[in-house]
């Protein structure tokens, strides 16, 4: 059994409690996040040579930088950072975030998902912005919860980075 | 030389010296160790530097505990006293808990059963109490990673389910730090217990991995100190693993085995460690005891039984008569008695049978009497006289009385036991008896046959006498009276010795007389004779010859035989006869249908009749035929009106409607009832009548009506409509070569005709004329009306009747086709057939 852990990280309803509600195996209800302010869900990802169990914690989303619960994402090998694309300020957020969390615990594997994708017509990421950070050598992928694009790329990404 | 060392190597040298001196002088060697000491050990192999100097601080620690104790206490008061803290609070926990469970059970049953378990054993009381008190299972453990929240191992008792362990471990740690961030907790120590109801979780936290267990039901305090020792027996075995963990729990397959011993943790409800020999033994002792009490009180029981048994013996034996109880008693078990008993009274032994006293236990004396009391006596005088079956002895007020019949000897003996009955019995009463020797017997049957014969009409005994077992009668018999041998049979009288000697005669008497006139006057049915008061009656009606044969029969009649009333026979004469024909006429006008009778006489031999009749009803004429009434002395007076009777509006129904043949009128519970098939039309006509008849309070169902399919007549009409008669320009007589067409049409024509009258309807033919539109209008119309006109005859001729043809001549009006061409006037030239139905 492999397990590892993972923090969910992004602003207020970027979508990542819709980005694992479908595609992961889930049995604690949304209201986990309001009282306890974390919902852990499992996403299992089959990689070419094992299994692996990423236990996902969707930590609740906060504009508000200063109150996040850093102290969740000790012992995380890795992050998924959730962008909403139709609200710019989310990805600044996003950043801020991981930068905390780099500060308290040091670099870890991420993956960073600009989601909503499906809403092409309030899409406000220009694809500039989202070449610069790619060629930075991150993964970027673009996400809809809706249609379920490229999140299973995404966690399968992830899977295989805080597997090496 | 020396020069030359001095210039190859005098730094050498010098640098030498310095060491040299370092090393021998030990301040500076200390001062100079001292500053690369630290550098040194933090590069040195953790594991030998910790072997090098584990013996030299044990020792070091243990000359400062020597040296002053209080040292070392403060370094490690604030290690110690948290852990102390927590040990204190589970110790007082286990008091409360013990002290609570011995005062819940110190009065119960549970706590004497207890009480002898801890005297048993030697354990103390109240943990005796808590043995049994708390009912617990261990039914899961979880060992999660204390960095990451991650499961390292899950292990689950039997029958124990959960959701998925990985994410309750995760989300235990989560609440863990929610709870520890949200109250400022710094404490190394996690979250002790949660408990929801009947569940207890408890999480034990060791410096790597927190051990969490799931426990149901109420733990004792000491399961925390198991728990603990298995938490720390993993980090022992185990620690380099722990401490390595990335989330591959692969490399701690071995803590599960330690795991499996938390979880084996239980305490069940069970009988387990009850002293069962113990019990084995009070119980049969209980049993043993109880049964000695049982025998005993059931013995006593018994006796008492049997005396009220014995009792109810002695009461029935003094009861029984011809048994006198003199003395009895119960003693020792055994039962006396004596006394006096008649030899033919109920014997008291067998009476003991059903009273369910043992026989064995019954001593009794009794000494023979005879007694006096009627039945006995009876008994005695039926076992001595035996008396014939034809005697019956019975009882009344204490006298016996023999009834019936016997020979005479038997009565002589009965009379001498009578005299010889003691004068303190009852008295035996035999003149009830009567003496029945054979020869009596059949003289008194043979009194009994001639006595009957006496009583018989027509029959009169003259003589009869007995001789010698002979029977001999002599008399007068009517033939029509009885026969007397036939009377015989019943009599027991042997007709063998039966001698009779019978004359014929004629009987006055009424019924013999009845008889004669009723064979000689014949009757007719209307007549009816009977016997009052010897008068013979004759009463009814009869023709007036019939009456004087009557007469004339009366007249004969001898003197002394009865007379012949025939007074109320009326004469039925040929008026009276008129009469009664017309009543059977104007009730069978009154029972007909549709014929209502107002008023009816007969004055001066004339048949007066008037009423309301239906035009459909019968005719009251027709009826009078075989009536007998003459027709000529009827006078009618018939007022028409329409009945509503179902019947009579079927038939009008049938005149006004025409029913087509598929269709059946019938009455069915006073409804009139349509069923078949007919045409729309048809249909909307009889939907119309029904209608007027609601009004009429007449019910005329056509819901059971179907449409007429009338697919094949539209596909012959289709044929007709489409057939045109064409002419050549000016001419209003069909050419040669029309005459096929002609033929063809006629046949569809007469066979639509008839197919449409089967169906009820009447199908009719437009025959229109056309002409082209060269030349004047006026002549154009004549010569279109003169070619429908000229093809109405040509179809006539072919045997279509000519009121089915209607003709019209349309002129321009209504071309086949645009005229533009001489096709075009050539095809408009023409008479075109349309079909109508009604």
């Amino acid at each position: 059994m492999l397990q590892k852990k993972i923090c969910m990280l992004g602003g207020f309803s970027v979508g990542k409690t819709s980005l694992v509600r479908r595609f992961v195996k889930s049995i604690f209800s949304e209201t986990y996040l309001t009282t306890v302010g974390v919902k852990i869900d499992k996403k299992s990802v089959a990689l070419p040579d094992k299994t692996v169990d990423l236990i996902l914690w969707d930590l609740a989303g906060e504009d508000d930088i200063g109150s996040f619960r850093v102290s969740h994402v000790r012992g995380a090998t890795g992050l998924v950072l959730v962008v909403d694309g139709t609200r710019a300020a989310t990805l600044t957020a996003a950043l801020t975030l991981r930068e905390r969390v780099e500060a308290e615990f040091g670099a870890m594997p991420f993956v960073l998902l600009f989601n909503k994708s499906d809403l092409a017509d309030r899409w406000v990421i220009p694809d500039r912005e989202i070449d610069e950070l790619r060629q930075r050598g991150w993964q970027v992928y673009l996400t809809s919860a809706l249609s379920g694009e490229h999140v299973d790329d995404a966690f399968l990404k992830l899977a295989s980075m805080v597997t090496k | 030389m020396e020069t030359l060392r001095q210039l190859l190597v005098s730094r050498e040298i010098s640098e030498l010296s310095r060491v040299t001196h370092l090393l021998d002088e030990p301040e500076q060697l200390a001062a100079a160790v001292g500053d690369v000491l630290p550098t040194a050990v933090a590069r040195a192999t953790h594991a030998q530097l910790g072997e090098a100097l584990a013996p030299a601080v044990e020792r070091a620690v243990q000359r400062s505990i020597q040296k002053s104790p209080r040292t070392l206490t403060d370094i490690l008061y604030p290690v110690f006293l948290p852990a102390i803290r927590k040990s204190i609070g589970e110790k007082i926990d286990q008091t409360f808990q013990s002290l609570n469970e011995t005062l819940r059970h110190i009065f119960t049953w549970h706590g004497l059963k207890w009480r002898f378990e801890a005297w048993r054993t030697g354990a103390s009381f109240s943990e005796v109490v808590l043995k049994h008190s708390l009912i617990y299972r261990v039914e899961h453990a979880f060992l999660i990673n204390r960095n990451s929240g991650l499961l390292i191992a899950h292990v689950a008792a039997d029958n124990a389910t959960s959701e998925d362990p990985q994410l309750i471990s995760s989300m235990l740690s989560a609440i863990q730090d929610f709870v520890k961030d949200s109250f400022n907790e710094r404490e190394q120590s996690g979250l002790d217990t949660i408990r929801f109801g009947d569940l207890r979780l408890w999480s034990e936290v060791g410096p790597f991995a927190t051990l969490v267990s799931v426990i149901r039901g109420n733990p004792p305090e000491e399961l925390h100190e198991i728990v603990r020792d298995v938490l720390l027996r993993i980090h022992e075995e185990c620690s380099q693993a722990l401490v390595e963990f990335d989330g591959d729990s692969s490399q701690l397959a071995g803590v599960e085995a330690q795991l499996r011993t938390c979880v084996e943790q239980k305490q069940e409800e069970s009988n387990e460690g009850f002293p069962w020999l113990v019990a084995a033994v009070a119980l049969l002792f209980l049993i043993l005891a109880g049964g000695w009490f049982f025998l005993s009180w059931q013995s006593g029981q018994r006796w008492q039984a049997y005396v009220s048994r014995w009792q109810a013996y002695v009461s029935r034996l003094e009861a029984q008569p011809g048994i006198i109880v003199a003395e009895q008693q119960a003693r020792d078990g055994q039962f006396y008695i004596a006394g006096l008993r008649d030899p033919l009274a109920a014997d008291p032994q067998s009476l003991l049978s059903g009273t369910q006293v043992d026989p064995a236990r019954v001593h009794s004396q009794w000494q023979f009497y005879q007694s006096l009391q009627p039945e006995f006596v009876l008994k005695r005088l039926k076992a001595s006289l035996a008396p014939p079956d034809s005697v019956r002895l019975s009882i009344d007020n204490e006298r016996i009385v023999a009834e019936g019949e016997a020979p005479d000897t038997w009565i002589d003996r009965a009379r001498a036991a009578a005299r010889q009955l003691s004068a303190g019995g009852p008295e035996f009463d035999i003149s009830k008896v009567r003496d029945v020797s054979p020869e009596v017997l059949e003289a008194k049957r043979w009194q009994a046959y001639v006595s009957r014969l006496e009583a018989q009409p027509g029959i009169i005994v003259a003589q009869q006498k007995i001789r010698d077992g002979r029977f001999y009668i002599a008399g007068l018999r009517d033939p029509l009276a009885d026969d007397p041998q036939s009377l015989l049979s019943g009599t027991q009288v042997d007709p063998a010795r039966v001698h009779s000697q019978w004359q014929f005669y004629q009987s006055l008497e009424p019924e013999f007389v009845l008889k004669r006139l009723t064979a000689s006057l014949y009757p007719p049915d209307t007549v009816r004779l009977s016997i009052v008061n010897n008068r013979i009656i004759a009463e009814g009606e009869a023709p007036d010859t019939w009456i004087d044969r009557a007469r004339a029969a009366a007249r004969q009649l001898s003197a002394g035989g009865p007379e012949f009333d025939i007074s109320k026979v009326r004469d039925v004469s040929p008026e009276a006869r008129a009469a009664e024909h017309w009543q059977y006429y104007v009730s069978r006008l009154e029972a007909q249908p549709g014929i209502v009778v107002a008023q009816q006489s007969t004055r001066g031999g004339h048949f007066y009749i008037s009423g309301l009749r239906d035009p459909l009803a019968a005719d009251p004429q027709a009826l009078l035929s075989g009536t007998e009434v003459d027709p000529a002395r009827v006078h009618s007076q018939w007022q028409f009106y329409q009945s509503l009777d179902p019947k009579f509006v079927v038939k009008r129904l049938t005149a006004s409607l025409t029913p087509p043949k598929s269709v059946r009128l019938s009455i069915i519970q006073g409804r009139i009832v349509v069923v078949g098939e007919a045409p729309a039309a048809w249909i909307d006509r009889a939907q119309a009548a029904a209608e007027q008849l609601s009004a009429d309070g007449v019910v005329l169902d056509v819901s059971q009506l179907r449409e007429l399919d009338l697919a094949e007549l539209n596909h012959l009409r289709e044929s007709i409509q489409t057939t045109d008669i064409f002419f050549s320009s000016g001419k209003v007589v069909p050419g040669p070569e029309q005459t096929p067409v002609l033929d063809r049409l006629a046949d569809q024509i007469k066979e639509f005709a008839q197919n449409a009258r089967k169906s009820g309807v009447t199908a009719r033919f437009m025959l229109t004329g056309h002409s082209d539109t060269t030349g004047r209008e006026t002549a154009n119309a004549s010569i279109s009306a003169a070619r429908a006109e000229t093809v109405r005859a040509l179809l006539n001729k072919r045997g279509v009747a000519p009121e089915l043809l209607l003709v019209r001549g349309a002129g321009t009006f209504e071309p086949a086709v645009p005229e533009n061409s001489q096709a075009g006037s050539s095809t408009n030239r023409r008479v075109s057939v349309t079909v109508n139905l009604d």
